[in-house]
């Protein structure tokens, strides 16, 4: 499906990332897919990924990701023990008559099979993840990473999705919350990044956290404050003090909660906020331009 | 020596409130900030730092010697880590997980793993208990190594000052942060609530505590959101043998009595506050009676 | 016979700890001139297979047998594999435990005590 999201020139990623969990990531980045209608959606945050439920794709594609774990021909007398030396993952115990294998600690690297013996460490595909793939309405070229539990592979999910980038148009990127890998993962292509919090010490703190991601990455951003009015104003007060743009507040209600518990959209609660995020973008753009 | 982990797979739930109000409650106890890339059971505990030591993550690859482009390295390497190695060669450090294939495998020694520091672990002393946390410098890999080194040492504290229950606030999500909080702990609580959402991750988070074979609570919050959900969520614990063990209702005091730095459990007339209460009993006879 | 003790010391006052593969330290005692080394236990701050790790580490330390508080079933087919003898669930000083082992008081186990941890095979649900 060729998406190029109307008013947008080339190509415009838009990740929406938050340190903390839970401020709304998924609400704002759905709602803007929703609202602005022409668009990519990915969801990067592959552990927990919630978009599904609010943009209700309808899914197409499903896409095995897997990586390649050793197995070990202990039948050939061989010696493995160079292969447990090598991996740095201790994924490999080289015993006298066994070679015990750590499936869950395997990136997957294919260090073993270089090192060891020639011959006796072959390979096999094991899945630690799906992607999927579908439109939803109204134009939203959907697609998600799911990690399969038990797995650590979270990058390899999102490394995966990356490949899915198209070349064109308005892309959305819902991160996983924090400040670490997985999280620079999703923002590390953006042009802008959004940042959602929630006006609590918590909030705050994780805030200041992720724009120190930002801005060691160098990108532009702005911040989202949703639950408005639940907590205290000094969120408002660091973003005003750090020359921080704030693009909205979102207030608390606890109708709008009622309507996220069932997977339904901000937008169609209150419709006056489909403009609201179309101005969002449109903003982004032109701060973009100058 | 006793340990429960809290954890939600998705953010935001209330896990840090929970945790926070039962290290207050406890006796005898000594707490763990596992959310290393989100810290924040110190905004509450208000810890006085006793010992810094600094946290060198795993190594990621760095070309220090003579590279001839070969191209060979960009080939073996399975992480998409390696770029233009036929002409001016980049590595992306994000992507790079330290295996050593790449520095195997060049010709002329030209790739080296080399270590650097990725943040900084704490032991401070609180009002309550002494509390062992980190932070992660922006960006930084290797939380769940991280996460190891501080539960080793909060063990180490409690067996020296025979300390019987170690509290441990988990991270979001189902990746390796959560896995290393899970490692050998006797019990977890699942924070979750009554949305699609959260009962989607509550459900691939509990797929990874069955790994660990561990005691599994639930506490399902802001239940009176959604009562359908609610009762999903409790028919989805009775028949998977998870223990509910709370519901707390959705109050608005909770953020403002954060805002203020005081907790739920000291306030008299929250019901959100009793529950906590309740739920920490609970739990305690559990984890006492064994 | 070298017996390899996880301690959460250096010395012989010091107690036994309660885990094997993220022990911070081991001793090994020669129960024939009753001499002792410590040794610090490197693996402990691995993200998994800790117990293999120190378990091979035991092993090529020729000691014969261990005394522990809890054992996972990875650190346990390590130490069966090399015909260790495991003493498990076992508190109080170093020096005690020792008394006990010479006394032939401790009990050899032929299982894991403790549920697995990371890294030890299992799996999700619906993949």
């Amino acid at each position: 499906m060729e998406v190029v999201a109307e008013g947008v020139d080339g190509k415009l990623i838009i990740s929406v990332a938050s340190g903390k969990g839970g401020t709304g990531k998924t609400t704002v980045a759905s709602n803007l897919a929703l609202s602005v209608g022409y668009c990519q959606f990915l969801d990067y945050d592959v552990e927990a990924p919630n978009s599904n439920f609010f943009l209700k794709p309808e899914i197409k594609h499903v896409q095995k990701v897997t990586i390649k774990h050793p197995y070990f021909l202990t039948e050939t007398g061989a010696d493995f023990s160079a292969c447990a030396d090598f991996c740095h993952y201790n994924a490999i115990a080289a015993l006298k008559d066994e070679v015990i294998f750590f499936p869950e600690l395997c990136h997957g690297c294919g260090g073993c099979k270089l090192v060891g013996p020639k011959g006796t460490v072959r390979e096999k595909d094991v899945v630690v993840g799906e992607i999927r793939k579908g439109p939803a309405k109204p134009n939203i070229d959907f697609s998600m990473g799911d990690l399969k539990p038990g797995s650590m592979r979270t990058t390899s999910v999102q490394n995966a999705l990356d490949k899915l980038i198209t070349k064109d148009g308005l892309v959305i990127i819902d991160s996983p919350p924090g400040t670490s890998c997985a999280m620079v993962f999703a923002v590390k292509d953006c042009d802008y990044c959004i940042l959602v919090t929630e006006p609590t010490p918590y909030g705050l703190n994780d805030l200041e956290l992720s724009v120190g991601v930002l801005e060691k990455l160098n990108k532009p951003f702005g911040v989202i404050i949703n639950r408005d009015g639940i907590g205290d104003n000094k969120v408002e007060e660091y973003c005003n003090k750090n020359y921080i743009q704030i693009l909205a507040k979102i207030p608390n209600d606890r109708e709008i909660a009622k309507y996220y518990s069932r997977g339904d959209s901000l937008i169609d609660y209150d419709s006056s906020w489909k403009k609201k995020f179309e101005n969002i973008l449109k903003g982004i753009e032109k701060e973009l331009q100058t | 020596m006793k340990q429960l982990t809290i954890i939600s797979g998705k953010g935001g739930t209330g896990k840090t409130t929970v945790a926070s109000n039962f290290i207050k409650l406890a006796s005898n106890q000594i707490a763990v900030d596992c959310d290393v890339d989100a810290a924040n059971l110190h905004i509450l505990l208000e810890p006085e730092i006793k010992k810094e030591e600094e946290f060198i993550g795993g190594a990621v690859a760095k070309v220090t010697g003579d590279c001839i482009n070969c191209g060979k390295c960009e080939e073996a390497c399975r992480f998409d880590a390696i770029s233009d190695s036929e002409t001016d060669i980049k590595i992306d450090e994000l992507r790079c997980e330290g295996c050593g294939v790449c520095e195997y495998i060049c010709p002329t020694d030209a790739i080296e793993l080399k270590a650097e520091k990725q943040g900084s672990s704490f032991v401070s002393e609180t009002k309550f208990c002494t509390l062992v946390h980190a932070r992660l410098l922006p960006g930084a890999e290797n939380s769940g190594l991280l996460i190891t080194r501080i539960r080793n040492t909060a063990e180490d504290i409690a067996g020296e000052k025979n300390i019987k229950l170690v509290i441990i606030d988990g991270a979001p999500g189902i990746g390796c942060p959560v896995i290393s909080s899970l490692n050998g702990v006797d019990a977890t609580l699942i924070v979750t609530e009554p949305t699609l959402s959260a009962i989607s991750d509550f459900k691939k988070v509990y797929e990874v505590a069955k790994i660990f074979d561990i005691k599994v609570f639930a506490c399902i919050n802001k239940f009176d959101i959604n009562l359908e959900n609610t009762k999903e969520i409790e028919e989805f614990c009775s028949k998977n043998n998870i223990e509910v063990i709370g519901k707390i209702p959705y109050d608005d005091k909770v953020a403002l009595t954060l805002s203020r730095k005081k907790f739920i459990v000291d306030s008299k007339d929250s019901e959100a506050g009793l529950e906590i209460i309740n739920m920490w009993e609970n739990i305690k006879e559990y984890l006492y009676s064994e | 016979m070298i017996v390899a003790i996880s301690s959460s010391g250096t010395s012989l006052d010091s107690n036994v700890d309660q885990r094997f593969g993220r022990c911070p330290y081991f001793i090994f005692y020669n129960t024939d001139n009753d001499n002792f080394e410590f040794a610090e236990n490197e693996s402990r701050q691995a993200m998994g297979g800790a117990g293999i790790q120190t378990g091979q580490m035991i092993a090529n330390k020729g000691a014969k047998a261990v005394i522990t508080g809890n054992v996972g079933p990875n650190a346990f087919r390590v130490l069966a594999s090399t015909n260790l003898k495991v003493y498990s669930g076992i508190t109080g000083s170093i020096r005690d435990a020792v008394e006990k082992f010479k006394k032939g008081e401790l009990k050899e186990i032929s299982g894991p005590d403790v549920g697995s941890h990371f890294g030890s095979g299992g799996g999700g649900g619906r993949w």
